[in-house]
């Protein structure tokens, strides 16, 4: 349903995103785990049309036959919101402080056509699937009336309005207290279609999707089953990924990578992650290809 | 104090010394007497020893500029001054004691000022006391008080909640000390930046004031009163009218990027704090 | 809500009495009797005596003050002791034309500053924008009088095309009024338009980075459409809150500007007032004036809170 080849991203001449590709079939979960740096925001943005001013998309996207890079804003914006829709890190500023949330849900519909009595009665019964108490109060509440997470329902409820193919979420439950986000993704792997869901947490993205891609450097390093993945990581990444992630026994020491991401446009050319890799070699200098089918590792000298 | 020196900076600067420079030299020497009569030399257009020409009296006009920007700066100064002088620590208590009755009361009166723009108090005080150049710069000052209160305020909410306050506090310094001593220095460059729009804004007042007949009286020179003498042969004689106008536009200029320059170069942070003066 | 508009209105109630305080106790430092000066050198302390009465300078201050105030509340501002003739009328004649002079300056202020001032903010990183921005830096160091006498001398001076000055009661003559007031309304508002460009821009930069913009986009909107809807709204809050400011200041630079133009307003009022020593008349005009600043500040601060659900 969702294809993408070659996705790059650019920020005047520096590459912040590299060639990513990858499919998500209908109803699929995939997870996109990375760090800060590692160019998963920009992949999701890109897939929107909503890169910051300066930074470009190049590549080939596409979703149902609709072409989502390289395509005008005229064209593409028929699609947000309708087809493919995206929820935020940040819910305490997502929403507009001058509306009410009933009207900022009920946009989205009347913005594709949905007629206006009909989008107000839709969005009352969103609000109620989102498990957001007393709907009918919160559809006639300002935004600064509402909690983060109550706000991020709200988000929730906007993005899946008209009932899209593929759901985006960036870190929608990063900037909420734990308990919440418990109960935020209980609600996303519910409700969601097939979806794309961003974080750093494994804990987080174990819980709700089934598939996964690990990012580094602006590169797919490692992809596949998230079972597979996590028990059995191929891509050094992956591997000290999780082992950082695991608890140790009482007076060992954590175990972490070494050294520390590179700055956008520092990374080392050849394969992305070897100026920390413990088992890199001459090899490493060369961009190792992403291989295998299923579970995929793009590695000179995979864990086995 | 780190910044980068940009483009508003030198141009106000350089608009400003232009200035400054004029009214300097203006004390020791004019190409003529600004303030001499010489029905001979009426209106004459410019060129021989009278650069910019003369007016209808005879008198010359690039003197004029040059006296008249004495008075310019003369009345920025002193109105700057009493405002920053007024405003500043009434600002300073009132953003040190922010739920205070004084406070209240401080803010309340401020904006009773506000009430009175520069050009209606010098216009009463001129009424009571006789219009001039003192009475042009005291109302001017008055009036700009509520901007520095303001400003001064806003900037020490600001100061009040960092750590090293809290520390001072906790060390049980005395309120006045901490003002002094730690308040005031942090606030300056806010301050520096506020003087200079003032300033801008005070140049603005007194023109006003002067083409209105309420600032400085003849035969002193001043640039607003050379435009309202301009007026009535605008017809005949435009050129009257273009210098004093373009002094006052190059120095409100001047003084305006210098205070934009100001603020980008003390700290460009500051762009937050909105002054609405 | 309620409760601020209470709060607010009484803080306006005091304020306007204070300030008759102040203005009243300003005119009264004003040297010299009125009675005497009206009278003339060679008046008898008798006939002096009884002008003050008449006139109530006799009484104590307070009471003088009180019986001034009184009057205002009802509209009735005194009879003036120089010309003889009461006050009040001639102030709402020319009340009248001060505030068409003022609301036209605003009209044509914000006619410029909006559209620029946006086109500036969307535009901030070309040069068109930055083009904006440095002719509105120029703009605001351009006072009001001088942008007057520049837009005489080459309209009225040089293409013949509009008065240079004067005035025309709309109801003799609607198209001569209409370009008797036209050089007055462009020099206000040309001058306020760069003021105004500059918040405009400003607010529009800030709502510009807004989240909730990015939001609207990922519903559907372009970004065109993404800011018309959500962006401008929010951008008016604080560009009404400058409005009132502006006003403030179009006030006063309107007292200039009618005496560029000839124009028989309030502003030329007060300094016929103050040439000809007439200090009821001033106190008068200068208390209108003052009250109306109060006022519009009052409107403002009210709006902005109803404006914004956030302080309700």
């Amino acid at each position: 349903m969702l294809k993408v080849e070659g996705l790059t991203v650019r920020a005047d001449s520096l590459a912040l995103v590299h060639e990513v590709s990858f499919a998500i079939a209908p109803g699929e979960r995939v997870g996109l785990i990375g760090e800060s740096g590692s160019g998963k925001s920009l992949t999701a943005l890109s897939l929107m049309g909503l890169l910051p001013e300066g930074v470009t998309a190049a590549g080939k996207a596409t979703m149902g036959g609709n072409d989502l890079v390289g395509v005008a804003e005229s064209r593409l914006k028929r699609l947000r919101g309708r087809d493919v829709s995206m929820v935020f890190q940040e819910p305490m500023t997502a929403l507009n402080p001058l509306m009410r949330i009933g009207a900022q849900v009920a946009e989205v519909m009347t913005l594709h056509g949905t007629p206006r009595a009909q989008a107000r009665q839709k969005a009352a019964e969103l609000l109620e699937r989102v498990r957001l108490p007393e709907p009918g109060q919160i559809a006639r509440a300002y935004p600064h009336q509402l909690s983060g997470g109550q706000r991020q329902r709200v988000m929730l409820a906007i993005a899946l309005a008209n009932e899209p193919d593929l759901l985006i979420c960036d870190e929608p439950t990063t900037a909420l207290d734990v308990t919440v986000q418990k109960q935020m993704l209980e609600l996303i792997a519910e409700v969601a279609p097939a979806l794309l869901f961003i974080t750093h947490d494994l804990a987080v993205v174990a819980s709700v999707c089934e598939r996964v891609l690990v990012m580094y450097g602006g590169r797919v390093v490692e992809s596949g089953p998230i079972r597979e993945v996590f028990t059995r990581p191929r891509h050094r990444y992956t591997e000290g990924l999780l082992a950082a992630s695991k608890l140790t026994p009482r007076g060992t020491r954590l175990p972490t990578i070494k050294g520390s991401v590179p700055p956008a446009g520092r990374f080392p050319d050849g394969c992305v992650f070897r100026n920390r890799c413990p088992q890199a070699t001459p090899t490493c200098e060369t961009v190792p290809a992403l291989t295998g089918d299923g579970h995929a590792f793009a590695c000179w000298h995979p864990a086995d | 104090m780190r910044g980068r020196v940009n483009a508003g900076l030198v141009v106000g600067g350089l608009l400003v010394g232009l200035v400054v420079l004029a009214a300097v030299v203006s004390f020791f020497w004019t190409p003529h007497d600004p303030t001499l009569v010489d029905a001979a030399r009426k209106l004459q257009r410019p060129g021989g020893g009278y650069l910019l020409g003369a007016d209808k009296f005879g008198r010359d006009t690039f003197s004029q500029l040059m006296v008249g920007a004495r008075t310019t700066l003369y009345v920025g100064i002193v109105a700057v001054g009493i405002a920053a002088v007024i405003g500043t620590p009434l600002g300073v208590v009132a953003g040190m004691t922010p739920r205070g009755w004084l406070s209240e009361l401080i803010m309340r009166v401020n904006d009773l000022v506000f009430a009175f723009p520069a050009l209606l108090l010098a216009v009463m005080l001129g009424a009571v006391y006789g219009a001039g150049t003192l009475t042009a710069m005291i109302a001017i000052g008055v009036a700009t008080v509520p901007a520095f209160a303001r400003v001064a305020r806003a900037a020490t909410l600001q100061v009040m909640v960092t750590d090293y306050i809290l520390a001072a506090r906790a060390a049980g310094r005395r309120r006045t000390a901490i003002a002094v001593r730690h308040v005031l220095p942090n606030i300056g460059s806010v301050l520096i930046v506020q003087a200079s729009v003032s300033f801008a804004i005070a140049i603005l007042a007194e023109a006003a004031l002067s083409f209105l007949g309420f600032g400085t009286r003849p035969p002193t020179p001043s640039w607003g009163r050379m435009l309202q003498e301009s007026q009535e042969l605008l017809f005949a004689t435009p050129r009257l009218a273009l210098w004093p106008g373009l002094a006052i536009a190059l120095a409100v200029l001047g003084f305006n990027l210098l205070g934009d320059g100001l603020r980008d170069f003390l700290d460009p942070k500051l762009r937050r704090i909105r002054a609405e003066s | 809500m309620t409760l601020y508009l209470i709060k607010r209105l009484a803080v306006l109630v005091a304020s306007t009495a204070v300030a008759g305080v102040v203005v009243f106790a300003f005119m009264a430092l004003l040297p010299g009797d009125p009675a005497e000066v009206a009278l003339g050198v060679n008046a008898t302390p008798e006939a002096v005596a009884a002008l003050r009465k008449q006139f109530g300078t006799d009484r104590a201050p307070v009471a003088q003050f009180l019986d001034w105030f009184g009057g205002l509340l009802h509209g009735d501002f005194g009879t003036s002791y120089v010309t003889s003739s009461p006050i009040g009328p001639q102030i709402t004649d020319r009340l009248g034309v001060t505030a068409v002079l003022v609301l036209g300056g605003m009209v044509v202020a914000l006619a410029i500053a909006v559209p620029l001032g946006t086109f500036a903010a969307v535009h901030h990183r070309n040069p068109l924008g930055a083009a904006i921005s440095a002719v509105s830096q120029v703009g605001i160091a351009i006072p009001a009088f001088l942008a007057g006498i520049l837009l005489v001398f080459v309209f009225a001076v040089q293409a013949q095309a509009l008065p240079s000055g004067g005035y025309v009661p709309i109801a003799e003559n609607p198209g001569e009024w209409l370009r008797s007031l036209l050089l007055p309304w462009l020099s206000l508002g040309l001058v306020q338009g760069a003021v105004l460009t500059r918040y405009v821009r400003s607010a529009v930069l800030d709502v510009m980075r807004e989240d909730y913009l990015r939001t609207a986009r990922a519903k559907g909107r372009g970004s065109t459409g993404a800011l018309w809807r959500h962006g401008l709204r929010n951008a008016s809050i604080p560009v009404v809150t400058v409005l009132g400011l502006q006003l403030a200041t179009l006030l006063i630079g309107a007292v200039v500007v009618e005496r560029v133009f000839v124009i028989p307003g309030l502003g030329d009022l007060l300094l016929n007032g103050v040439a000809g020593r007439d200090l009821l008349l001033v106190q008068g005009v200068v208390m209108v004036l003052v009250a109306a600043v109060l006022l519009i500040n009052f409107v403002v601060d009210v709006a902005y809170h109803l404006l914004d659900p956030r302080l309700r």
